[in-house]
């Protein structure tokens, strides 16, 4: 039996809770992290030097600060040294970016995929080509830390094999095992799903910052979420938590591709809102397919119009289930939904008004997300960057070697 | 919470013509409210008096919780009152900084301190996140309908204004540029000023509004917080002046 947490668990924690904090609030000066973390000015200074000597931080003298005395020395990550690689699998596109140490988005490339078909082999193969140009362009001195992947489809936290993605035509896909033989940086790829992650990353950069329970719903061909409760991500048992797609709607409704019918997906998906305008199969399909139909309805085209408001009924109930569930301080329409709530927030707001419960609509905010398009990859960042701010120096120790 | 602006009681006419009756308004920091009315019903004259364009023949104006007189734009403007009007008042042959400080040049003697603007034009505009524009020098004649009005609401943030109020900003915009325009004035709110967005379009006034004031042939027909009334509500306010148990009752404020 144990006492309590040894010297050397207090220390790696300490280095991990101040990495964190420069790595997500940006340049900070010393003496702000003194009062932030409630420790003593010497053990900040112990903390960053050990830091700076393994290259992740480094101090600088602020530029002006307007006040009396010698100034406190800022501490700030080491951006363009310290990076991961972060995927993005969607139904329509595959991004890889480069992302430095505090979240900057380095470097970035993106393709469109083809809809319907899902070969490991192949799409593992374009991510880690991507990877391997950017990395090719970087200096000596840079050290990549880690990798992941967000990837749209329900994601088993044992193992990080995709088990379902019915709008990627994935099953059972040892994605992350496939993508880190790939990329042969001796490094694992942790996956998740993209929504889960677009909440993580709207929870810590984003318009949730701050907000400790938040419902993040992710448009994309079909509709996805992310619920942080008490600033924790809801996994569920076995980390398929979150799949707000799927909760029905409309009992008599159209058919999901889950093999329901009536879900929030299969009423408010990008096929319903096309369907209803009269629009599916021809012409473009997409983001670029649900902008049109916005604009149409903005135009005055009254077959838009009925639609977008019929998929805002829909979704307003499906937010409204969730408000009444959950007690959400925000919730965040991020992907199409951002277009979708926009043009149709008059449908929206008045089934919440209906259907949510006075107490928990009363403070309740709805916001777009401030991520855009970025904020899967900018969750996947988070993700690969979370084992190096549990343990810095051995992460980074393993990463030199 | 008291209102950080708040008009009481407010009779406009011009000549026999009466346009505003009674008129209340309140404007809370921190949130959106959607003042909301047919043509006519006297929006824009009520803002013109808030503003300091039009004096008012009775009532009063509330600013923090005492009462303030305004006589003129500058007394708005010293409250902390910023209006955005739908012309927007930009000068298109200056670039966005000279636009940004124009009539309230920093000087370094007898020069511009071209350096202090520019820096401070830049923090403003990341602070609100604005990404659209490519360089702050560049001319305003050489702006999307989207970007002008970001900088005239960009404008009201540098000069610490408290209350912003804005006539109809996504009136003259494509889609893409209203999401963005709607999104700036959601955070100007979330950054704790008391914004007013005048707007026909019910989506707009939906998706960033956490209260709806609705004028009805010159009377407040009702003030309600957004997350309690639906579209179908509203509509009837502005078109009838009454929806239930809301609004006037026999044409009158109850």
């Amino acid at each position: 039996m144990r006492a309590g947490p040894s010297q050397e668990d207090i220390r790696r924690h300490n280095l991990g809770a101040l990495l964190r904090h420069v790595h997500l609030g940006g340049p900070t000066s010393r003496a702000e992290l003194t009062s932030k973390m409630g420790l003593n000015r010497s053990t900040i200074m112990a903390l960053t030097s050990d830091l700076t000597a393994a290259g992740l931080v480094r101090e600088e003298l602020p530029r002006e600060t307007g006040r009396a005395g010698r100034p406190s020395l800022v501490v700030r990550p080491e951006s363009a040294r310290v990076y991961v690689f972060a995927f993005d699998v969607s139904p329509d596109r595959i991004a890889v970016a480069r992302v430095g140490l505090g979240g900057v988005i380095l470097d970035r490339r993106e393709t469109v995929r083809r809809r319907g078909v899902f070969v490991l082999e192949e799409l593992t193969g374009a991510l880690a080509g991507f990877a391997r140009q950017m990395r090719r362009k970087t200096r000596d001195d840079t050290v990549c830390v880690g990798a992941a992947a967000a990837v749209s489809g329900g994601v088993r936290k044992a193992d990080g094999v995709v088990t379902f993605g019915p709008n990627l035509k994935a099953e059972e896909a040892p994605f992350g095992e496939e993508l880190g033989r790939k990329l042969g940086l001796g490094l694992p790829v942790s996956v998740g799903n993209d929504a889960n992650l677009a909440a993580l990353a709207e929870h810590s950069r984003g318009v949730g910052v701050a907000v400790r329970d938040l419902i993040y719903l992710h448009g994309d061909v079909g509709i996805g979420g992310g619920i942080i409760a008490g600033g924790h991500l809801l996994g569920g048992h076995d980390g398929y938590g979150g799949e707000v797609g799927h909760m029905v709607v409309n009992p008599d409704g159209r058919a999901c591709g889950c093999g329901s019918h009536g879900c929030l997906e299969a009423e408010v998906g990008e096929r319903a809102l096309l369907e209803a305008a009269g629009r599916f199969g021809a012409g473009p399909q997409g983001r670029d397919a649900v902008r049109a139909v916005v604009e149409a309805a903005d135009r005055g085209d009254i077959v838009a119009q009925e639609a977008l408001s019929r998929v805002g009924d829909r979704l307003g109930l499906g937010v409204a289930n969730l408000v009444n569930i959950f007690n959400p301080e925000m919730v965040i329409f991020g992907g199409m939904l951002r277009e979708v709530y926009l043009g149709s927030a008059a449908q929206v707001r008045t089934q919440l008004a209906l259907h949510a419960m006075g107490p928990q609509r009363e403070r309740l905010r709805l916001r777009t997300s401030a991520l855009g398009d970025a904020a899967t990859l900018v969750g996947a960042a988070e993700l690969a960057f979370a084992h190096v701010l549990a343990d810095p120096l051995e992460v980074l120790a393993r990463a030199n070697t | 919470m008291t209102p950080l602006l708040e008009v009481r009681g407010i009779d406009k006419s011009f000549g026999p013509v009466k346009v505003l009756h009674n008129v209340e308004l309140s404007a809370y920091a921190g949130e959106v409210t959607a003042l909301v009315g047919d043509n006519g019903a006297g929006k824009s004259t009520l803002v013109k008096c808030i503003g300091g364009i039009y004096p008012i023949d009775a009532g009063t104006i509330f600013f923090d919780g005492g009462p303030v007189a305004i006589h003129t734009p500058r007394d708005a403007g010293e409250l902390g009152i910023e209006i955005v009007y739908q012309d927007l008042a930009l000068c298109d042959n200056l670039d966005i900084v000279q636009n940004m400080f124009l009539g309230r040049e920093h000087k370094r003697g007898l020069l511009l301190d071209e350096d202090t603007m520019e820096e401070l034009a830049e923090k403003t505009l990341s602070g609100l996140s604005v990404r659209t524009v490519k360089s702050i020098r560049q001319q305003v004649s050489s702006l999307s309908g989207g970007q002008r009005q970001t900088v005239a609401i960009a404008k009201a943030v540098l000069w610490n204004s408290k209350v912003v109020i804005l006539d109809e900003p996504t009136a003259a915009l494509g889609v893409a540029q209203t999401a963005q325009v709607l999104e700036l004035v959601r955070r100007l709110a979330d950054t704790g000023l008391a914004v007013v967005l005048i707007s026909h379009n019910m989506n707009d006034v939906f998706a960033v509004s956490d209260r709806i004031a609705a004028l009805y042939l010159g009377r407040m027909a009702a003030q309600v917080k957004t997350a309690d009334v639906t579209h179908a509500q509203v509509v009837e306010l502005i078109t009838a002046g009454r929806s239930g148990d809301l609004g006037l009752k026999n044409g009158v404020t109850p």
